[in-house]
């Protein structure tokens, strides 16, 4: 039987871990580049689309500082069921979930009301971008999981968008135009500062955010599919407004190119192979 | 806050100045929402009802699971669905009740089934529904009495044919079941306070006849009392059906005035007497 | 957005024609009820319905659709966090009581005193500083909405409440006026039930009827002093609004004497609850207050969320430039596009492609059967030019429901419309103050 009573070292030779000294506190982040994105289609075989997609951490050694992972499948097209009346369209159905352990403080298995509400923008943005007719009398179900914390709903909006406009190109619907999903918001440093627009804002670098705004954007078509937009904006003009949705639709282009690429590459791997 | 009894036998009246067979003031209206088939709006002291009503329409595949069903004539005939929704601010304290608290699928199911024997549904073929959404906006007792008045009155406005009124009244008693007094007095009409101390039950009846439809009772009260209640209560459904005939008439009289409909034709298909 | 609204039975056709009559250009657009662009439904409107809540309202529009608000207003403990209650009870003691007195007794006194009070009430905010801030919370307010059928965890239903919920408390000022003392707060619920069933897109007869009710709730006055346990008196005529109301001729005045910066700056309407509007384009055209049977040919839908707001202290520039100031303050709250239930709508049939009308297709129908029972990479378009033709290009006459979305262009003009001075969200905002308040 063995020893249970003590931790005992490992039997073989091991090296001493080597820390390495943090790189110092990230290069501040430049105001006209988003963060970067890691996205991948094909990951879940069982689906007929899926993609995942993750946001650069701007700031790794914070500890509970982590950053967005988004994974999408896309069931479908397939057909309805029987009772289901005559749909000239394809039915499209969005998910929008946070993963139990997403948040700081876990959550149910149950859909609250925050995710019902952005199941209905990214059906909005997506919807735009799906050429319905073409797939009468079926049903498409898209399911957004956020597998990590931190984040407010403005980014998990046009993550899940983007994440899932690269899944529906995985599965091989027909779309317009690959959609993109892009963030700018007005923050405000302190009260003496004249608030500035940033792109792709990280919540917990700044210090009030006075306005924000989200965007799905068809960049071949220059359409947008989806807006959101909250906030407060100084004065009644609408200069401020549109500078921000500029800003949203930069960081909705710099996303599709990262869709675009990825698609490409997947393309280009499949030719290999075949 | 406990209700002081003690007094009401010194001048007879009760915490809101009436006598024990007195009914609240009440308020009734038709036809006050234009896109519905039929619609009626009844004020019984507080309690402030607007009730809806949609069909008779071809029954609906998936049905709402909230609203409780009966069949007319044997199952021959429409299908009466009845639905509450009580408002969150209804009540002095807000509650929220959810679609499926019980309390109100057995209101639900009471007033379903009290009117299915009312409503003649076989001109109308079983397979068609008349949906009735009724609509709490205040709630100060006798709940479920006016909420059968209201639909009543909904039901004439939107032309369902029925064999009378179906109207309906709340009696108590002067003294609660603890104090085993056998000489109580009936009242009538009661309000929330008056309900949360005193037994008392719903009474409805086919119109003016002593025809009853449905009782509720769910308060623990002595037999003896019993029969002088529920007389109280029968002669308070003669005066609400009085009532909603007079609020009837007058919505003719005003068509009539307007010009919608002329004099012979309607009142005599109609044979209101 | 399907769900909320009922699906309308109207064929291709008609909707072609309703499409082509809305997106004319030259006589402007024309509605089915002949409308202008800008014009609203007619309206009936109440308040003071229900005496048992602290505001209540009542719309009725003139399609039949109607809604019933109710607000209540609970007393509730502020959580205090342990750290926050050291660190602040010296040195800003009782600082929020007395202004907060007077600006409540003002309302029974002349205007004049209100104005004061109100810059007292700036000042003290200034004064309070991050802390108070801190301390407001969002949870303070809970909105719920009630559409019969539906469930009320139904998306729609949800989509309604976080849009209602989020033009109230997108500039964060409402939360402040629920505030007591720092350890407890009104709780304000409020419930919007639709009466009717929903025959058009809810959302702006909810708005409006949100707006009214909450025009209309009272708080009783508070009669206890700084932190104490709050005591609130029984007169309920003594009760003030959460809005105040002020005269509406101190305001023309301080309009007609623009001169005076700091006067007009003084007057000007203090904040009113945000009001939702819906706005539709069609082609080129820009139409507010769409019916069910306009929206069902929308290009694009679009809610704007606007308040009327004090003009506020991070506004320098518009005391400035006193001579534009009109007697609104409109600002924007929050924008959310909409999927038009044009989307849904089944596609016509060209002539071209038509068997039936002797069409080119006759000849390519095996093509196209086999296209649509095995949906795979190469659909029938893609293998009959005719075929692709319609698909992708716009056939006079022959609707095909929109594809894509709106055009940067268009979704700031739909958004400036509202916003513009002598636009619909004033004449809105104008119509609504002619409401007795009782």
């Amino acid at each position: 039987m063995a020893d249970r009573r003590r931790i005992n070292g490992p039997v073989g030779a091991t090296t001493p871990p080597i820390f390495d000294k943090p790189a110092g506190p990230a290069a501040a982040k430049t105001r006209d580049a988003i963060r970067k994105i890691f996205l991948k289609t094909g990951i879940t075989p069982s689906a007929s689309g899926s993609a995942y997609l993750e946001l650069e951490n701007p700031n790794p050694q914070r500890p509970g500082n982590t950053s967005l992972k988004l994974s999408c499948t896309v069931h479908g097209p397939r057909s309805l069921p029987r009772s289901a009346p005559f749909s000239p369209h394809i039915i499209l159905t969005t998910h929008v979930k946070y993963a139990p352990f997403a948040t700081r403080q876990r959550r149910g298995y149950l859909r609250d009301s925050s995710e019902r509400d952005l199941g209905v923008h990214l059906e909005t943005a997506l919807r735009g971008a799906i050429i319905a007719d073409r797939w009468p009398k079926s049903g498409v179900d898209i399911i957004s999981q956020k597998d990590d914390e931190g984040w407010d709903m403005m980014n998990v909006l046009s993550g899940c968008i983007t994440v899932a406009s690269a899944a529906i190109a995985d599965a091989g619907i027909d779309c317009v135009d690959t959609v993109a999903g892009g963030v700018a918001a007005l923050v405000c440093k302190d009260d003496k500062t004249a608030p500035t627009i940033v792109m792709d804002p990280v919540v917990a670098e700044h210090d009030s955010i006075l306005a924000a705004c989200c965007v799905a954007y068809l960049p071949t078509r220059d359409e947008i599919t989806n807006m959101w937009f909250k906030g407060r904006l100084p004065g009644a003009d609408m200069m401020v407004y549109d500078k921000l949705m500029e800003k949203s639709l930069v960081a909705c282009r710099c996303a599709n190119r990262v869709i675009v690429q990825e698609l490409n590459e997947t393309v280009k791997k499949g030719q290999g192979i075949s | 806050m406990p209700l002081d009894t003690s007094t009401y036998n010194l001048a007879l009246l009760r915490v809101d100045g009436r006598r024990w067979n007195e009914l609240r003031q009440q308020k009734g209206q038709l036809g006050v929402q234009p896109s519905a088939d039929g619609s009626a709006y009844l004020e019984m002291g507080n309690t402030k009802i607007q009730c809806i009503i949609t069909g008779p329409n071809e029954r609906d595949t998936k049905s709402t699971s909230s609203a409780s069903t009966a069949p007319t004539s044997h199952g021959l005939g429409a299908t009466v669905a009845v639905s509450i929704m009580i408002a969150p601010f209804a009540t002095v304290d807000r509650k929220r009740r959810g679609r499926n608290d019980k309390r109100l699928q057995e209101m639900q199911t009471t007033i379903a089934s009290g009117l299915a024997a009312t409503v003649q549904g076989q001109s109308y073929g079983p397979r068609s529904t008349i949906h009735i959404s009724l609509n709490v906006l205040s709630q100060d007792g006798s709940l479920l009495a006016c909420l059968i008045n209201a639909a009543s009155l909904a039901l004439v406005d939107a032309g369902v044919p029925m064999t009378d009124y179906l109207v309906a009244c709340t009696a108590g008693s002067t003294s609660s079941y603890a104090a085993a007094d056998e000489e109580a007095d009936p009242l009538l009409d009661l309000n929330t306070q008056e309900e949360q101390e005193l037994p008392f039950l719903t009474l409805a009846t086919l119109g003016a006849t002593d025809k009853v439809v449905a009782m509720v009772c769910e308060s623990r009260v002595q037999l003896t009392r019993l029969e002088g209640m529920m007389a109280t209560a029968a002669d308070g459904c003669k005066g609400v059906r009085d009532f909603l005939d007079g609020v009837v008439r007058d919505k003719g009289e005003l068509m009539v005035q307007e010009g919608a409909i002329g004099r012979g034709e309607v009142v005599s298909s109609m044979d209101l007497d | 957005m399907s769900s909320t609204s009922q699906h309308l039975l109207l064929s291709p056709a008609e909707l072609a024609y309703l499409h082509g009559s809305l997106s004319l250009i030259t006589p402007g657009p024309i509605r089915p009820d002949g409308r202008s662009p800008t014009q609203f439904r007619p309206l009936t409107a109440e308040t003071g319905i229900l005496p048992g809540t602290n505001g209540s309202a009542r719309i009725c529009f003139a399609d039949g659709t109607e809604a019933v608000v109710g607000v209540k207003a609970e007393v509730e403990k502020t959580p205090v966090p342990p750290y926050e209650f050291v660190a602040s009870t010296e040195g800003r003691k009782g600082h929020s009581s007395a202004p907060k007195k007077s600006s409540r007794k003002s309302k029974k006194t002349t205007t004049e005193d209100e104005e004061i009070s109100m810059d007292v009430d700036e000042d003290d905010e200034e004064a309070a500083g991050v802390n108070e801030k801190a301390r407001v919370s969002p949870d303070w307010v809970e909105l719920s909405v009630e559409i019969p059928g539906l469930r009320d965890d139904d998306s729609g239903t949800v989509f309604l409440t976080s849009m209602l919920t989020e033009a109230l408390l997108a500039d964060g000022e409402f939360v402040k006026k629920l505030w007591i003392n720092r350890r407890f707060h009104w709780k304000l619920y409020l419930d919007i039930i639709l009466i009717s069933p929903p025959l058009s897109y809810p959302l702006p007869l909810l708005s409006l009827t949100t707006h009214l009710a909450l025009l209309a709730t009272r708080l009783p006055r508070l009669k206890s002093e700084a932190d104490e346990d709050p005591m609130f008196d029984d007169d309920w005529a003594a009760a003030t609004f959460l809005y105040p109301r002020q005269d509406t001729t101190s305001a023309k005045a301080s309009n007609k004497s623009p001169k005076q910066p700091s006067a007009a700056a003084a007057a000007a309407p203090a904040s009113r609850p945000p009001i939702t509007l819906l706005v539709m384009a069609v082609g080129d055209n820009i139409i507010f207050d769409p019916s069910k049977e306009e929206l069902a040919v929308a290009d694009s839908a679009v809610a704007v969320s606007v308040a009327e707001g004090p003009s506020s202290e991070t506004e320098p520039e518009s005391e400035s430039i006193p001579a534009t100031s009109t007697k609104r303050n409109l600002h924007l709250l929050s924008v959310r596009t909409i999927d038009p239930p044009s989307r849904l709508t089944p596609p016509g049939v060209p002539n071209s492609v038509n068997a039936a009308a002797w069409g080119t297709m006759t000849a390519a129908t095996p093509t196209t059967t086999t296209a649509a029972t095995a949906p795979a990479n190469e659909s029938g378009a893609a293998k009959h030019p005719d075929a692709r033709v319609t698909e992708t290009e716009d056939v006079v006459g022959v609707w095909k429901a929109p594809r894509g979305g709106a055009k940067f262009g268009m979704l700031g003009a739909m958004v400036a419309k509202v916003l513009e001075r002598g636009g619909v969200a004033e004449e809105v905002l104008d119509g609504l103050e002619g409401v007795d308040l009782t």
